[in-house]
């Protein structure tokens, strides 16, 4: 049969998967992960028979990613996880049951004492395993959770618990298995209400023997969900307490781990938030156990409708009574850290508004993006270089007079009538040529020019620099561009700040300040020393001569 | 109109004498023609007498000519050298157009004395405004020995130059004697020739009386 050969390949991947080294899981393999989708093919079928209402008929693989895969898983064994915990129930009701599908079973003898042992180990390792799931349950099934760990990382990392896997689903097979040969269905047991609720008082009984015995347990696990609700925990209660209830005191720990023994209960959390504790909020569910088992323990014959009452009314108690009491430090409005205990600001999450700007977090895109746009830059220089503030253009640079040391060749009479003549207005003034066919030439050309920079608009382009040309007018290169027509124009075309020549800002008398008042008086006061001293030195040379002429004159 | 010849210093030597008509019955109004020159002061005769110093002597022998001709042409002004006294001696003439002239020749006649030339003092027969301011060292600063020739020299310059340039730039004729120094330009220029002269006497470098000069100059050429 095909079936048998696939059987065979598949129990070879998972003994292979159980041979492997943990660590190996952890590098993606596509050796480990083709045993892996083998083993799961191979255990998807052999549990097909046990799932009659599941719609495949067997692990489809190929193709198929870790999800997908863990999807088919979750449909077939969801409904077969229902299935054995009815059985599990029904086994608890009747152990002789247990051992007589046992005895029929031959092939593995071991699974007699394992059962015993299993029921610890199994449980420790449900335990472990708990320990080790945090966010994907979303159920507080051991064994789903199991499950889902196992075939999640089946085809990619298995830590190990292929081997939990691997005995758990034996258990399971044995108990599929012997509950097909007890006989009856499981499904129709499970869907009777009454029963169950029978079950459940007496679970409770079985409870309170229990909580005597409990302590609080430190091991913390994932099945935060004490909230959920009096009937899972109660189911979970009973499951565990089906595994020797009445066994060693470490069993019972185990076993009978219960919220409390993971969480303070209310009551101690009550006495200790009155010296000033925090107080966990989630204690809240075993004082109303707590709360109910008395009140059961006292009238046993409540209805519903009455338990429910007194349920109200506890909760009602309790809530008045938190309203009376002084209020949590977090409830208060103003607190100082005089007024709540050491630390407790760590443990809250406290919300306030940040007026500065997170700091940006820099990525590799962040930095690589930098990079393009500085490269970018670079290329079409476009820097952003401080541009400096023009100067305003200075005046136009006068027409520095060399001064002539040689015995000048006019004399002073020639040099003053050339002044008289000048200013009278005779004579323009002094040209760099004399020559009259020069000054001619000169004349004509500058008539040609007016007219050609009239073709321009006057729009000049400055005048090249040539060095043997003698400019004696020299007017600003400047002037040269100005818009306004030559015409029109003023000659030196300067700006008021350019034409001021005085230094820094100029204050008016209301303007300066009293420092400035100060400065301007004690500049003034050294003036006139220095005035006074002149005006001494001359009076006492005047003096010295007029004594020196008395003394000539005598002569 | 008496001229009284007379040996003596400049002297100015009026006679007065006019002619008197008068009749019995009022007289018309008198036509009085301008005064000429020498009747302003009295139809008398008037003077100069410029003293020639010794080292002037031979220049003026030699550029006799250039004084006279001006003088007697133009200003129509009498001149003569006495030997004996080593004097120039101006007088007016009957038609001297103006009451000035005598002053001017004589000015310019004391100019040359002074040590300018000619064509220097010449400019003082021409314009009004001219003026010939005269100090000596000693009056800007008390020198001695060395200081003093050294001082001499800051005025000069090496072969005269700063003085050209001081020159040149006010527009003003200098002449240095030994301890005197003779200025001659209108008043504004001989002014900004002392102050440079004076800080040059005072001690101050040959470059920074240049730069002011300079900017001096700059600002004078501006004006006009």
């Amino acid at each position: 049969m095909a079936n048998s050969s696939e059987n065979g390949g598949g129990l070879e991947a998972l003994l292979r998967l159980k041979s492997t080294d943990p660590p190996l899981f952890l590098s993606p393999s596509t050796d480990l992960s083709v045993a892996s989708r083998l083993a799961s093919q191979y255990l998807f079928s052999s549990l097909k028979p046990y799932t009659p209402k599941s719609p495949l008929d067997q692990l489809l693989t190929e193709g198929f990613d870790a999800e997908q895969i863990w999807q088919q898983i979750d449909l077939q064994s969801q409904p077969l996880i229902s299935t054995i915990r009815r059985e599990i129930k029904r086994f608890e009701k009747n152990p002789d049951q247990i051992s007589k599908s046992f005895r029929m079973i031959e092939a593995n003898g071991r699974l007699e004492g394992e059962i015993r042992g299993n029921g610890k180990v199994g449980l420790e390792q449900e335990s472990d395993e708990l320990e080790g799931l945090d966010d994907h349950t979303h159920d507080d099934d051991d064994e789903d959770d199991e499950e889902d760990d196992d075939l999640e990382g089946a085809p990619e990392e298995g830590e190990g618990r292929e081997c939990g896997e691997e005995e758990e689903d034996d258990e399971e097979d044995d108990k599929g298995v012997e509950s097909e040969d007890g006989g009856t269905g499981v499904e129709d047991e499970f869907l009777k209400i009454k029963e169950l609720e029978k079950y459940l008082k007496e679970d409770e009984a079985r409870e309170y023997g229990l909580e005597n015995k409990k302590e609080t347990s430190k091991d913390k696990a994932s099945n935060v969900d004490g909230e959920e609700g009096d009937k899972d925990s109660a189911e979970e209660d009973e499951r565990l307490a089906l595994f020797g209830a009445d066994d060693d005191y470490e069993e019972d720990n185990l076993e009978n781990a219960r919220y409390e023994d993971f969480f303070e209960s209310k009551k101690t959390l009550r006495r200790k938030s009155k010296q000033g504790d925090d107080s966990d909020y989630s204690g809240g569910e075993d004082e109303r156990e707590d709360d109910k088992a008395f009140g059961s323990q006292k009238k046993q014959v409540l209805s519903k409708h009455e338990e429910q009452l007194v349920k109200l009314r506890t909760e009602i108690e309790e809530m008045e009574k938190s309203n009376l009491d002084p209020k949590a430090w977090t409830m208060l409005g103003e607190v100082t850290a005089s007024k709540r205990p050491k630390n407790s600001a760590l443990e809250v999450d406290l919300d306030f508004e940040h007026n500065v700007r997170p700091p940006p977090v820099i990525t590799e895109e962040h930095s690589l993006s930098l990079e393009e746009l500085i490269k970018k830059r670079v290329t079409e220089m476009h820097f952003d270089n401080v541009q400096r503030a023009p100067k305003l253009p200075s005046k136009g640079p006068r027409e520095v007079k060399e001064l002539d040391d040689n015995k000048s060749k006019k004399g002073l009479a020639e040099i003053y009538e050339e002044e008289y003549a000048q200013k009278s207005g005779l004579i323009s003034a002094p040209l760099s040529f004399s020559d009259e066919l020069k000054k001619e030439a000169s004349m004509l050309f500058k008539k040609l020019c007016l007219k050609l920079d009239a073709l321009s608009h006057f729009h000049f382009a400055p005048k090249p620099v040539v060095e043997d040309m003698d400019v004696q007018v020299n007017v600003p290169a400047l002037a040269m561009e100005e818009v306004a027509p030559i015409a029109v124009s003023d000659a030196a075309m300067l700006a008021p700040e350019e034409v001021f020549s005085g230094k820094g800002d100029i204050k008016e008398e209301a303007e300066l300040t009293q420092e400035d008042r100060k400065q301007r008086r004690a500049k003034k006061k050294r003036k006139f020393k220095v005035e006074q001293a002149k005006r001494a030195a001359k009076k006492s040379r005047d003096t010295t001569l007029s004594d020196h002429n008395d003394g000539k004159e005598l002569l | 109109m008496q001229s009284v010849g007379t040996n003596n210093f400049m002297e100015v030597v009026g006679v007065a004498s006019e002619r008197n008509s008068l009749s019995g019955s009022l007289p018309p109004k008198p036509k009085f023609e301008p005064l000429k020159a020498h009747e302003i002061s009295g139809g008398q005769v008037q003077f100069r007498k410029v003293s020639v110093p010794p080292h002037r002597y031979t220049p003026l022998k030699k550029a006799w000519m250039e004084i006279y001709t001006p003088i007697y042409e133009q200003m129509k002004i009498d001149i003569r050298m006495n030997l004996k006294s080593r004097k120039v001696e101006l007088k007016t003439r009957a038609d001297t157009p103006d009451v000035s002239n005598l002053q001017k020749c004589a000015d310019f006649v004391h100019a040359f004395m002074l040590g300018f030339d000619i064509i220097d003092a010449i400019a003082l027969l021409r314009m009004d405004e001219l003026y010939v301011e005269s100090f000596e060292i000693k009056d800007v600063k008390t020198l001695r020995g060395e200081h003093l020739s050294r001082a001499i020299g800051r005025l000069s310059g090496k072969g005269g130059k700063t003085k050209f340039a001081i020159e040149n730039a006010t527009k003003t004729r200098i002449v240095i004697a030994d301890t005197k120094i003779h200025i001659l330009g209108s008043f504004a220029n001989t002014k900004i020739a002392r102050d440079s002269l004076c800080s040059l006497i005072l001690g101050s470098p040959a470059g920074k009386v240049y730069s002011k000069l300079r900017a001096i100059s700059a600002r004078l050429a501006e004006r006009f």
